[in-house]
């Protein structure tokens, strides 16, 4: 379990808290009831023992001790009732003691006489070597004569202890066990109420540059879900105009380079003409003109980007042998690879039929094929397959090249990357082709991925759909020309 | 041989009729919409080169109404577009041929001087250049009499070179004549061909027909003029 999770914190907290709460308020209850039974237990035995002592007073003390013993037990039945009951008077003398109880529960001589001066009434514990205290009320009495009498009630608190017990038994199980139901449902609940998050999630981590158009679901919910899914997609909004404003900016700045370009080619050119006899001023102009090459297919990668961005009409999409296009491309290139000595192997015999556009297709073939050959030293080799793999067309180069180095590979396909500074730039790219065969793939639903080892050589591989198995002969089935 | 340029960026206009004054065409520049159709609608041009964006009226107005009155002069498009089907419908419009910006003007005088040939003159079916001939019908290439073997697409570009000896092509023009657009940007193609091209054709030989030029591209010519 995550224990970093907003869900396990809240629950956690809200367990902790729970517990502090439960057990203040099991603390307090437990103190409370303690309390009021042994207050309880207290009142009963004062109660009692001022009850023999108006008795006694009031009683004919004429009977003698004997009689009295007998009232008492006649009354009270001390031994019967688990009582403590002990009568003397202020001169030391006993006039009743209590036998043990039935139930053992104290040893009514283990109690000492009350010493030292004496209140009307007191209350004491006395323990008990194998049970629980023993809780005696003395009430002192003095009558007319001023005689005094010393009525001692008492009680066993075990009864009170073992209750206590109980509570605190039930209490402590009772309890964990509270705050685990409420922890478990606070899970549930919160899982419950993250859910609408967790699909905001979902949806966001789908929304990528090429469907920005989509927008996360709302949950009317009225609350922070639905401003923080309306925000959101707010904020995809802006993030939409600003790659639309980006992209329109890249397309029309290029469109505006284009007549200017025109123009200083113009110029250039009917310098040139004019140029024969001097060379050093042919050179420069040869320079210049190049310069404007370089200009011109910068402009032109950049249009052809915006447009496959901006996703072109499928108008151009046929059904072909993806295998006969490497072919004939490797084909029309041969003389590139056999300029350098590289062996050119061709793997790609069985037909694999793929839809798109052939025009766009190719290009990807021949700016693999050329960056292949490009950086592959004399003597190398590159190898060329197209095979059906699974439900996919492949499309792999492979090369015994310089290869890119790892920290490179992520950046290949981005616009303008040069791996090294000087490695491209004398070979007269324009940083843009394989940020359009990037494109050309995504506008055909196309992966492309790469693996490469310095000084060993790189792969570039292309997986394309392939075309629908129930016309693969056909160049342009009819529903696909009414769809576009 | 009369030309109109309707071309509203002033310099490319002045550049165009330059270039097409030196290769001695008359040449009338309209810079706006509405003035170029006067000129198409009240002279008898034997070309008209259109901007399809233009002030006032647009290119492809001018076009459709040219069409609708003239049936036969030859229109080259100019223009920044370059989508498929935009080429489509101006085609459809009646333009006869497409240029997108930029180009190169050895590109546009070729396009022209196919243009105003088109229609009865044929194409001559044996091209010279010095000693260098080429059968256009067997594609077999003689220099000096000697038998010269050529692979298909070196005998294209040769051909394509000696269509227009001394003109100069860039290596675009080469590779959109002699490969295909899915190659644009490739122009190390273009000089590993001629290369091995030059290999064939000229190093048997004392004078060197085909000559780089740099930063324009390539021309075959007699070598006597350099």
């Amino acid at each position: 379990m995550n224990t970093r999770s907003l869900s396990f914190r809240l629950v956690a907290w809200y367990a902790g808290l729970l517990l502090l709460v439960f057990g203040l308020l099991g603390g307090l209850i437990f103190a409370a009831v303690g309390n009021y039974l042994e207050a309880n237990l207290r009142d009963i035995q004062l109660r009692r023992a001022q009850q023999i002592a108006d008795t006694l007073l009031s009683g004919a003390r004429a009977g003698g001790d004997a009689e009295l013993a007998a009232a008492v037990e006649s009354l009270y039945a001390p031994e019967a009732n688990d009582r403590f009951i002990r009568i003397s008077s202020t001169d030391g003398r006993l006039l009743f003691a209590s036998a043990s109880p039935h139930d053992e529960s104290f040893d009514p001589r283990s109690v000492p006489a009350l010493r030292g001066p004496q209140a009307p009434q007191s209350v004491r514990h006395v323990p008990q070597a194998h049970s629980a205290d023993l809780l005696i009320a003395s009430v002192l009495r003095r009558n007319a004569s001023g005689a005094g009498f010393l009525v001692e009630v008492g009680a066993s608190t075990a009864p009170i202890r073992s209750l206590l017990r109980r509570l605190l038994a039930v209490l402590l199980v009772g309890l964990p066990l509270a705050v685990l139901a409420t922890a478990a449902g606070g899970f549930f609940l919160v899982r419950r109420a993250l859910e609408p998050v967790e699909r905001i999630a979902q949806k966001a981590e789908a929304i990528t540059q090429h469907n920005l158009s989509e927008r996360l679901p709302v949950a009317h919910s009225g609350d922070q879900i639905e401003r923080l899914s309306v925000s959101l997609n707010l904020m995809i909004n802006r993030l939409e105009e600003a790659v639309h404003s980006s992209k329109r900016f890249v397309a029309d700045a290029s469109h505006e380079l284009r007549t200017p370009l025109t123009v200083l080619r113009g110029e250039l050119e009917s310098l040139m003409r004019n140029a024969l006899g001097r060379p050093t001023l042919r050179e420069t102009l040869g320079s210049m003109l190049e310069e404007v090459d370089r200009l011109t297919a910068v402009v032109e990668g950049l249009l052809a980007l915006s447009r496959l961005d901006t996703g072109e009409a499928r108008t151009e999409w046929v059904s072909f042998d993806l295998a006969e296009l490497v072919s004939t491309t490797a084909e029309q290139m041969s003389l590139l690879a056999e300029d350098k000595h590289i062996a050119l192997v061709r793997d790609c015999a069985a037909p694999v039929m793929v839809e798109g556009s052939r025009a766009r297709l190719k290009q990807v073939v021949v700016n693999l094929l050329d960056n292949a050959i490009k950086y592959t030293g004399d003597g190398g080799t590159v190898r060329l397959r197209v095979a059906i793999e699974g439900d996919k067309g492949a499309f792999e180069v492979h090369d015994t090249g310089i290869g890119i180095p790892a920290e490179a590979l992520p950046h290949i396909f981005e616009r303008f990357y040069r791996v090294e500074r000087s490695r491209s730039r004398d070979q007269g790219g324009a940083g843009l082709g394989l940020s359009i065969v990037k494109s050309i793939c995504t506008a055909h639903a196309a992966s492309i991925d790469v693996q490469s080892t310095p000084d060993r050589g790189s792969r570039f591989r292309v997986l394309l759909p392939l075309a629908s198995a129930l016309a693969p002969a056909e160049p342009l089935p009819l529903p696909r020309a009414t769809a576009t | 041989m009369r030309i109109l340029v309707v071309e509203d960026e002033r310099k490319l206009s002045d550049l165009i009729a330059r270039a097409l004054r030196e290769e001695r065409y008359a040449v009338d520049t309209a810079c706006d919409g509405p003035s170029g159709w006067v000129m198409a609608d009240t002279y008898e041009y034997d070309l008209i080169i259109l901007d399809l964006m233009l002030p006032g009226l647009d290119g492809s107005e001018i076009l459709k109404r040219t069409r609708r009155k003239n049936q036969h002069v030859p229109i080259l498009v100019l223009t920044a577009r370059d989508a498929t089907e935009e080429k489509v419908r101006n085609f459809e419009a009646g333009a006869d041929d497409y240029l997108t910006k930029p180009f190169a003007f050895a590109e546009l005088l070729v396009r022209i001087k196919a243009l105003l040939r088109r229609g009865p003159v044929s194409r001559a079916s044996v091209l010279r250049v010095a000693d260098l001939e080429l059968d256009r019908l067997t594609q077999q290439v003689r220099r000096g009499g000697r038998r010269i073997e050529l692979t298909a697409k070196e005998y294209a570009l040769l051909e394509y070179l000696a269509t227009h000896p001394g003109r100069v092509f860039s290596r675009t023009m080469i590779i959109e004549h002699v490969w295909d657009q899915s190659f644009e940007g490739l122009t190390n193609i273009v000089d590993v061909y001629v290369r091995h091209l030059r290999g064939k054709v000229d190093d048997p030989f004392p004078t060197k027909l085909i000559r780089t030029v740099r930063g324009a591209g390539y021309c075959i010519e007699d070598g006597r003029e350099s």
